[in-house]
């Protein structure tokens, strides 16, 4: 086990990125005269298999970024390519997970995993097991027949996690997903998340606005700012897989943090001047 | 499971008698307003008893329950047309407004240039238009259920559409990340989203419907309890009048309790708190 | 300004086609004037004698304004009472929601039996009907105040009656400006059926013996004037909630009822 997935996530020799981001920019003009520079000209790449934060403060245009990436919202200007091929639309290559955890609360818990199945029109029976597994998987057995509102919002959020990972896309898009969770909670999911990467490895990009929770769980963690609304900063993360949750004690560790909270700081200050 | 089987079992140990009926507290919703309108009734009869009111003014309630038993052959035969006239508008009106919503959410254009005017005519009196429904159609059964579907039909369409239109935004992001089609976002999403909203237009449709029939029984009909209540209204025969007006009103409530009922269903189905 | 345009200029183009193509329905379709006469002929009948529908706009105007004041009155304060007193709410609130479901219409020629052919019967008529959204949603709005804020009042040791001015009633503002709104149309629809039946002057008394006449002009005529009689009542409650909400400093959270 090990083994095969020291290989699947080698990137070094990986030539083809997985995701490219060329010179985006997004330009809101909201029926009046001044328009909003949200993302302004972003360049990024990310190899296969590889899991990269951005990470920002709140409004600067992160979650546009992430939403351009999934097909959500068309960029202005630039180009976005996703496995070689440029963004149109949404693909179902890609799982995205929102915020909320957006479960049909008429649904089950079993029967929201299912929900992308339905949809794609694939055939539900195949997929039974697997949802099953996730479930377990996320420690939520014995839960599958619950409806949302008899479930914790760390369950929920659990519930969608399955979800994105159900149909088995390649690269899933993660848009602040723990951020309306409590600090516990949250702390429980990145375990979680941590220790689910280890089996599902797939191309992520996870956009937070905790400087802890992007060094915890990414390879790669990009700093975005407001003005402009760029990144500025591209830092590799050098703690190795699998990962310990008791990594955030280690000095390194928290000077990682400090620099980066340095970072957002500054060009916040910046910003403002 | 468990839980169940032990509560049962607990109740079974429960001294017989005191699980069985509910507390005075309990029932205290139910019996105060029972009890308020069982006080109205007798001080009603009180007050035709010891006053002497003559029978054409105000009827005691023990005379009405004479005529009504009396005279309750005709009632119920000229509660037909109105049972039937408010039935089929009802349906009509919820037909068309449901339809005229998906139409509506669906067709930027057709919003723009409908929604204003819809809107625009909930305002206007359209009770007053009653007339001419019988000048198009005639004294007929077909122009009371046209103007009672025109009137009843506009509360449906508008809190569809704002049902439709309200349905949970990040859950259709979902759906499109998922690359749903617009049936298929409609018919798993947006459609049991506005469940809520489509059945309270639904419960107002159906008074209006019943409202609307009773005005054009009012104005132009043979037959029908708005009939009977003006003819005997005309003769002064005061307890017939009310007699009429208490079967009308148990035809309200019945068809407003069916809604209901639905509802309530369709809310177990689509359950969420 | 292209999205202002659109959202005013399409529903107003719509209603101007829709006009045109009735007239153009009328003038060459070869429709008997007495099934559906053009708008021409309706501006006619307004244009040429507009003392007599304004004659009997006068009533009219003046009963929907009466049993809407009184029906706001007493509803408002029905459900200040409803919502001080327990006992009340629990004896009361269930029956005037049982109310509401059934055809309050239906009682109108009670009315005529008890006070006769007139103002007054008509009047009574459109309280009737108006009345009892008035309570249910004033109710709803008073009983709806953010249980914090409650709170943080009692915490204050304010009195019950601070606790209403303060926090209460600003809560229950569009609540109560929203069944008022329902009233105004409702108040209308009470009035306009007192005077079908009842037959006496108003405007509709006018709609009722044109209509028998077969002078579907006059008849629309006068739902054209009944209309801006509506509008104009509905606009006067949407500046009052306007007027209001600007007091309150339009922070009021709105009950999304249109």
């Amino acid at each position: 086990m090990p083994d095969s997935f020291v290989q699947n996530r080698v990137p070094a020799a990986a030539t083809t990125q997985c995701v490219e981001v060329i010179e985006v920019s997004k330009i809101y003009h909201g029926g009046t005269q001044n328009a909003v520079e949200a993302v302004s000209s972003v360049n990024f790449s990310v190899p296969h298999g590889q899991f990269v934060a951005i990470l920002g403060p709140s409004g600067c245009g992160k979650s546009t970024l992430l939403m351009m990436v999934g097909g959500l919202e068309a960029v202005t200007t630039g180009r976005i390519e996703v496995d070689g091929s440029p963004m149109a639309g949404p693909r179902t290559s890609i799982g995205i997970m929102f915020q909320d955890s957006t479960l049909l609360p008429w649904k089950s818990a079993l029967d929201n995993v299912l929900f992308p199945i339905k949809v794609l029109k694939r055939p539900v029976q195949e997929y039974h097991d697997n949802a099953h597994a996730l479930l377990d998987r996320v420690g939520l057995y014995g839960f599958a027949q619950k409806k949302p509102h008899e479930l914790s919002g760390g369950m929920r959020q659990r519930v969608s996690i399955c979800r994105a990972l159900v149909y088995e896309p390649n690269v899933l898009l993660m848009d602040e997903p723990f951020s309306a969770l409590d600090a516990i909670t949250r702390d429980e999911m990145n375990g979680l998340l941590l220790d689910l990467w280890q089996q599902y490895t797939k191309t992520a990009l996870f956009v937070t606005h905790s400087i802890r929770e992007a060094v915890m769980l990414a390879d790669r963690v990009l700093v975005m700012t407001q003005r402009p609304a760029t990144i500025v900063e591209d830092l590799t993360i050098p703690f190795a897989r699998p990962r310990e949750m008791s990594i955030g004690e280690s000095r390194e560790f928290n000077e990682i943090c400090g620099h980066l909270r340095e970072r957002i700081e500054h060009s916040h200050f910046e910003g403002r001047r | 499971m468990t839980v169940e089987t032990a509560q049962s079992r607990a109740l079974d140990l429960v001294p017989f008698g005191a699980a069985q009926f509910p507390s005075l507290r309990q029932l205290r919703p139910v019996l105060l307003p029972v009890a308020t309108a069982g006080t109205v009734l007798l001080l009603w009869q009180a007050v035709c008893l010891v006053f002497r009111i003559p029978h054409v003014i105000l009827p005691a309630p023990t005379e009405i329950a004479g005529e009504l038993w009396r005279i309750l052959p005709t009632l119920l035969k000229e509660a037909i047309p109105t049972t039937l006239d408010s039935v089929a508008s009802f349906c009509l009106a919820s037909g068309l407004g449901v339809g005229l919503a998906i139409v509506l959410t669906y067709s930027p254009l057709l919003r723009d240039t409908l929604y204003p005017n819809l809107v625009a005519f909930q305002l206007v009196p359209k009770v007053a238009l009653a007339p001419l429904f019988v000048v198009w159609l005639g004294i007929t059964s077909e122009s009371r259920i046209a103007f009672s579907t025109f009137a009843s039909f506009f509360p449906v369409v508008i809190s569809a559409a704002v049902g439709f239109e309200g349905a949970d935004a990040s859950t259709l992001r979902l759906c499109r990340s998922l690359t749903a089609t617009d049936w298929q976002s409609f018919r798993l999403v947006r459609f049991p989203f506005a469940l809520p909203a489509i059945f309270s237009g639904m419960k107002i449709a159906m008074t209006m419907s019943v409202i609307g029939v009773i005005i054009g029984e009012f104005i132009s009909a043979k037959a029908g309890l708005g009939f009977y209540i003006l003819y005997a209204s005309s003769r002064m025969e005061t307890a017939a009048i009310f007699a009429a007006l208490f079967v009308l009103c148990m035809i309200g409530a019945a068809l407003y309790g069916a809604v209901a009922l639905a509802e309530r269903h369709v809310r177990r189905h689509y359950g969420r708190r | 300004m292209a999205h202002v345009g659109r959202a005013v200029g399409l529903p107003v183009a719509f209603a101007i086609f829709c006009v045109i193509a009735w007239e153009a329905l009328c003038r060459f379709g070869h429709v008997s004037s007495e099934l559906l006469p053009a708008p021409s002929a309706v501006w006619n009948v307004l244009a040429g004698n507009p003392g007599i529908l304004m004659e009997q706009a006068v009533p009219t105007t003046i009963e929907v304004a009466v049993s809407f004041a009184v029906a706001c009155a007493v509803g408002v304060l029905l459900a200040i009472g409803i919502t001080f007193s327990a006992a009340i709410r629990e004896a009361i609130y269930p029956n005037i929601v049982m109310f509401q479901v059934i055809p309050k219409i239906a009682l109108a020629p009670l009315f005529i039996v008890w006070l006769g052919v007139g103002g007054k019967s008509i009047v009574t008529v459109g309280v009737f009907i108006a009345f009892f959204p008035m309570v249910v949603s004033t109710a709803t709005g008073l009983v709806g105040a953010k249980p914090d804020v409650l709170q943080l009042c009692r915490s204050l040791t304010a009195s019950e009656w601070q606790c209403f001015v303060l926090v209460r009633f600003p809560y229950a503002m569009p609540h109560i400006f929203a069944g008022m709104k329902v009233g105004v149309t409702m108040a209308m629809i009470g009035v306009i059926v007192g005077e079908f039946i009842t037959a006496q002057a108003g405007l509709g008394y006018i709609i009722m013996f044109a209509s028998s006449a077969g002078e579907t002009a006059t008849v629309l005529a006068a739902i054209v004037v009944l209309c801006g009689i509506g509008l104009v009542l509905y606009g006067l409650v949407a500046l009052g909630e306007l007027a209001v909400r600007r007091w309150y400093g339009g922070e009021l959270p709105t009950s999304g009822v249109i």
